[in-house]
């Protein structure tokens, strides 16, 4: 199917571009299902993803996100409300490295829960019509060590005992790799890797526990000729350079509304990573009128017009609540938008 | 160096036995209470605070200096009450319902202790209801209202519509953050205020009491 790059420099010399709105819990309305089954059953998965396909035809369809799947597998204890994503619950006490050995003990990729995820993307890559991207996202290895070690301890540990952290990180993305692995294999055509917690570090700590990790990340999706995303939640612009450093193939960045201005940045980055977003999911696409959701989104569009490397998306997910006649209102701006220059 | 300058060093500088080493000092050499806090805590999280806002450290360090700043309180604070001292304001502060992250949460929590504010911990994953009764049994200047996820941030505005319905609006003042709220947000869904950091939440929470 080609690249990620490619398919949007090829967009871009025909005028349009790339849409791709990070688009999955809305789809458990429109499946009529619930956040829960489909996060336990890839088949009620499956349902759920391709109910958004058939309705919006995104370029890119991502499977739902969920951050607790790789902490989940090793074994932490995780909610599982109906109709909200999977939550991991909050580590009490010290982490000690008596654990560390432990965690590294767990199979943690014969995991159910972690191989339906493995599942839904090889029906995703099978069923879906020729010319949608397959798109699954791993937990980044700084996020899933605050899931392990709790937030708060993860981040006392960067500024108190880094070479301890450091060595949790080693852990976890060892762990993302060998998700990775079976999300490539099951014909994965981009990882969209989730550090949402890393927006919390200065630059130097991000590229000492995610960045210098994800880097093989990136390396595994370039040998399975795939895509590597890097999704920082919040204002990220600190960390853009950093991020930029690990190779990856393409930023998925949040909202203006969290701090992310997407042409000024534009301006100072490599034609060859694709910028991706921003419409705020947490604003007009879910408090507003399909009137004003075209609104925002040509205006993005008109913002990024000089910009050949850039796919229209959402800063992060769209809540359950979005209305569909609103990400229809999305997608139709974005697939009718002539670029002007 | 005098003491209430060593204790406030080692406040920014996040160094929790010196902290209490200086705390103790301080109370050992008769300085008063509150000349301790004025002197000593509170300009040391002022300048963690400005140096937050400013990219020069980012929230590992802003943290251990936070915990410094607290474990220095502790011993501090129930002198401050025998003494008749009153906090500045009272604050109950969760994060609302389906959302279990509470790093910010506790971060904005200890820059108002920091701050001079008895601060009321609820915690995580809290419904509309029990931040009805928190505020209703406590009788807070504000209520401060926390989510980290975009799919729970809806539930922030669920929460103020529930004062509204209920008629407790006007008793809180209603103060909003997280990294998916913004200033356009909050005044969306009708909070009194919204600060992008902890540092920051300092400041708003003192001017929306006229401090």
């Amino acid at each position: 199917m080609g690249r990620l790059l490619d398919l949007v420099k090829s967009s871009y010399s025909e005028k349009r571009r790339i849409v791709a709105p990070l688009v999955g819990f809305p789809g458990v309305k429109i499946a009529q299902s619930s956040i829960k089954l489909a996060q336990q059953n890839h088949e009620e998965h499956f349902k759920v993803v391709s109910s958004l396909v058939d309705k919006f035809k995104p370029d890119i369809q991502f499977v739902l996100m969920d951050l607790s799947v790789e902490a989940n597998a090793l074994g932490l204890n995780t909610l599982f409300p109906p109709d909200d994503s999977a939550t991991v619950m909050k580590k009490h006490g010290k982490f000690g490295t008596d654990e560390l050995a432990l965690l590294e003990k767990i199979k943690f990729d014969s995991d159910s829960r972690l191989l339906s995820y493995v599942k839904t993307v090889e029906l995703m890559k099978r069923r879906f019509p020729a010319g949608v991207k397959v798109g699954a996202y791993v937990t980044g290895p700084y996020t899933l060590a605050g899931l392990i070690i709790g937030a708060e301890e993860a981040g006392l540990m960067a500024a108190r005992h880094p070479e301890k952290l450091e060595e949790i990180c080693v852990f976890t993305n060892d762990c993302i790799m060998r998700y990775a692995e079976l999300l490539l294999s099951a014909g994965a055509d981009a990882v969209c890797v989730l550090e949402p917690s890393g927006v919390m570090l200065g630059p130097s700590h991000f590229e000492k526990f995610s960045v210098a990790n994800v880097k093989d990340i990136v390396k595994l999706c370039h040998t399975a000729d795939s895509d590597c995303i890097y999704h920082v939640c919040g204002n990220s612009t600190h960390l853009i350079e950093k991020m930029v450093e690990s190779g990856v193939d393409g930023l998925s960045l949040d909202s203006k509304d969290g701090g992310i201005y997407l042409s000024e940045i534009a301006k100072n980055i490599q034609k060859n990573i694709v910028l991706i977003g921003n419409i705020s999911p947490s604003r007009t696409i879910v408090y507003g009128s399909p009137k004003e959701v075209k609104e925002e989104v040509k205006a993005l569009l008109e913002s990024m017009d000089s910009f050949p490397n850039y796919v229209l998306s959402t800063g992060c997910d769209l809540p359950l609540e979005t209305p569909v006649d609103n990400i229809s209102a999305f997608m139709e701006t974005g697939r009718n938008y002539t670029i002007s220059v | 160096m005098s003491v209430l300058e060593n204790l406030k060093e080692n406040v920014i500088a996040g160094n929790e036995s010196k902290v209490l080493e200086y705390t103790q000092k301080a109370l050992d050499e008769g300085i008063d209470l509150e000349k301790i806090l004025n002197d000593g805590f509170i300009p040391g999280m002022d300048v963690v605070g400005s140096k937050f806002q400013a990219n020069e450290i980012y929230v590992p360090e802003m943290l251990i200096s936070a915990k410094a700043m607290k474990a220095g309180m502790k011993i501090l604070e129930p002198l401050l009450t025998e003494a008749g001292i009153e906090p500045i304001g009272k604050v109950v502060i969760g994060t609302v319902k389906g959302d279990l992250h509470d790093i910010g949460k506790n971060l904005v929590a200890m820059m108002l202790e920091g701050g001079g504010f008895e601060v009321i911990d609820a915690g995580v994953d809290i419904t509309a209801q029990k931040f009805m009764d928190l505020v209703k049994e406590n009788k807070p200047d504000i209520l401060g209202l926390s989510a980290l996820l975009t799919t729970t941030m809806v539930e922030i505005k669920n929460v103020i519509d529930a004062f509204k319905e209920e008629g407790l609006r006007d008793d809180v003042k209603i103060i909003v953050g997280g990294a998916p709220v913004s200033e356009d947000y909050a005044k969306d869904i009708g909070a009194d205020g919204y600060s992008p950091d902890a540092a920051s939440a300092v400041n708003l929470a003192k001017k929306l009491l006229g401090k």
